[in-house]
């Protein structure tokens, strides 16, 4: 037999050790109480006046208060970006009139993955023949009539793929073709014009996107006298947005 | 030309605009079936890199054509397909509305925008046109058409009200009638003064057949017999027979 049974079997003495117990808690609380008292009455005096701060001290507010607010948030306001808007520049090369810079602006909508239609308009100004230069005679054109603006409306197809520059930089990009129709003011008149070409495009980021893009404008001329069909190849920069 | 730098420069600075304008409070949902497949980029053919389970919740970020990017609780971020979207339940337990460009969503469309190429009075010609979606039957359109001949060059615009007889039909034929403008340029090697530029009103009536054909996507076929209010003392009739495909949103 342990000396513990010995003196916990004897009812007096258990009297006396719950006695001790319920002592030690209630000094135990006045202690607290104490505490508390006297740090909140340093920090906000006139809460010493009110009768209820023990309680307070007993049970502290909820930390995390569970019915939350959700705010419902609707299919429609996911952000799509299915447009993609931009401006680009580079090089045209106009049949029998030199070759030019050319500049412009691009707006196309994303069907699905690989389909997009694009609408291009862009404008330059066309040189002098080999023609004028080296007779030095009349010129062909007037001024106003060398500037050489076109549009066009394509519709392109991707090819996705990722584009590895190390081994942890890699950006989504895609090689593209579009064939389209559209129109070419240059010399006075406006001429129906079909377009075929192909590019490459480095998506920096989800939104922004760096093209290079080869075209070749192909439309039925008679400004030089002779009707044939002129190719215009265009090799243009661009810089895009998708909203 | 300097008018027209000014325009590029407010096109750039636009679409500065658009792309920044752009987060909100994002979208949570629970992954129902029993996975989801994330890939490296939005379309089919990108790698699958990480796979979210059942009762995982994501958080979708934003919509690129049939594709979602979401992001995971731990941050791993992806692309994930509408088909598979539309499998996931918002916080409130119901599905989640994702278009997949079904045949219901045709029937449900507001917009729609058309490209035709086709043939005016045998010269090439190409057209657009943006269409609302009024009630299921009729469809309010405006459309532009240009053809660039080798004798002329002719721009029409023209409004048009669509009547679709049979809209839940796969193959529906439609009638329209409309009225607007035609701009008729003679070339400029066949006459010297060069501004003879003709424009007159006109009126048409017109049938078309429409095929839903995959996604979001429509083939059109169209006929249109147009009547020109010529200053002359007859009046010009002209035909159009376009072929062309549009997308609705």
């Amino acid at each position: 037999m342990k000396f513990d049974d010995l003196v916990f079997n004897n009812n007096f003495y258990k009297s006396i050790y719950k006695g001790l117990i319920q002592q030690r808690k209630i000094a135990n609380k006045a202690m607290m109480s104490a505490v508390v008292i006297l740090s909140t009455g340093l920090l906000n005096a006139p809460a010493l006046a009110q009768p209820s701060i023990q309680e307070n001290a007993e049970q502290p507010p909820a930390l995390i208060d569970p019915n939350i607010e959700r705010r419902e948030i609707d299919e429609s306001d996911i952000d799509t970006e299915d447009f993609e808007i931009g401006i680009f520049g580079g090089f045209i090369s106009i049949e029998d009139f030199e070759s030019s810079s050319v500049v412009g602006a691009s707006i196309a909508y994303h069907i699905n993955e690989n389909l997009f239609l694009e609408a291009r308009y862009a404008q330059a100004t066309a040189g002098q023949t080999s023609f004028e230069l080296l007779s030095g005679g009349a010129p062909f054109l007037t001024e106003e009539e060398r500037d050489y603006t076109y549009y066009n409306l394509s519709l392109g197809y991707n090819i996705n793929g990722e584009t590895f520059f190390t081994d942890n930089l890699v950006f989504n990009s895609d090689v593209y073709f579009t064939v389209g129709a559209g129109s070419t003011d240059f010399g006075g008149d406006e001429r129906f014009t079909i377009s075929v070409g192909a590019g490459y495009r480095l998506l920096l980021t989800d939104f922004w996107a760096l093209k290079v893009d080869v075209r070749d404008h192909v439309f039925t001329s008679d400004i030089i006298g002779v009707e044939k069909d002129v190719h215009n190849l265009a090799l243009t920069l661009s810089t895009t947005f998708f909203f | 030309m300097k008018l027209n730098v000014t325009f590029l420069l407010f096109v750039f600075i636009a679409s500065l605009g658009f792309s920044s304008s752009t987060k909100g409070e994002d979208l949570v949902v629970s992954v129902a079936e029993p996975y989801v497949d994330f890939r490296t980029g939005p379309a089919s053919e990108y790698p699958i890199f990480h796979v979210a389970e059942q009762g995982e919740s994501i958080t979708i970020l934003k919509k690129k054509t049939g594709w979602y990017k979401a992001r995971t609780v731990k941050g791993q971020e992806g692309w994930v397909s509408a088909e598979q979207l539309g499998k996931t339940l918002k916080l409130s337990g119901e599905l989640l509305y994702v278009p997949t460009g079904s045949f219901e969503d045709y029937a449900n469309r507001t917009f729609e925008f058309s490209v035709f190429g086709g043939v005016l009075e045998n010269v090439t010609a190409m057209s657009m046109a943006t269409a609302w979606n009024w009630t299921g039957n009729l469809v309010a359109e405006a459309t532009y058409t240009q053809a660039l001949g080798n004798f002329s060059e002719n721009k029409l615009w023209s409004l048009r009200l669509q009547h679709h007889i049979f809209p839940e039909w796969i193959v529906s034929p439609y009638l329209t009638i409309g009225a607007g403008s035609i701009n008729t340029r003679p070339r400029s090697n066949l006459v010297q003064s060069g501004d003879e530029v003709r424009k007159s009103d006109f009126y048409e009536v017109g049938a078309g057949l429409r095929y839903y054909f995959a996604r979001n996507i429509v083939v059109k076929f169209e006929y249109r017999n147009m009547i020109a209010l010529t200053d002359r003392d007859d009046q010009e009739r002209i035909e159009e027979f376009r072929l062309g495909f549009s997308v609705f949103f």
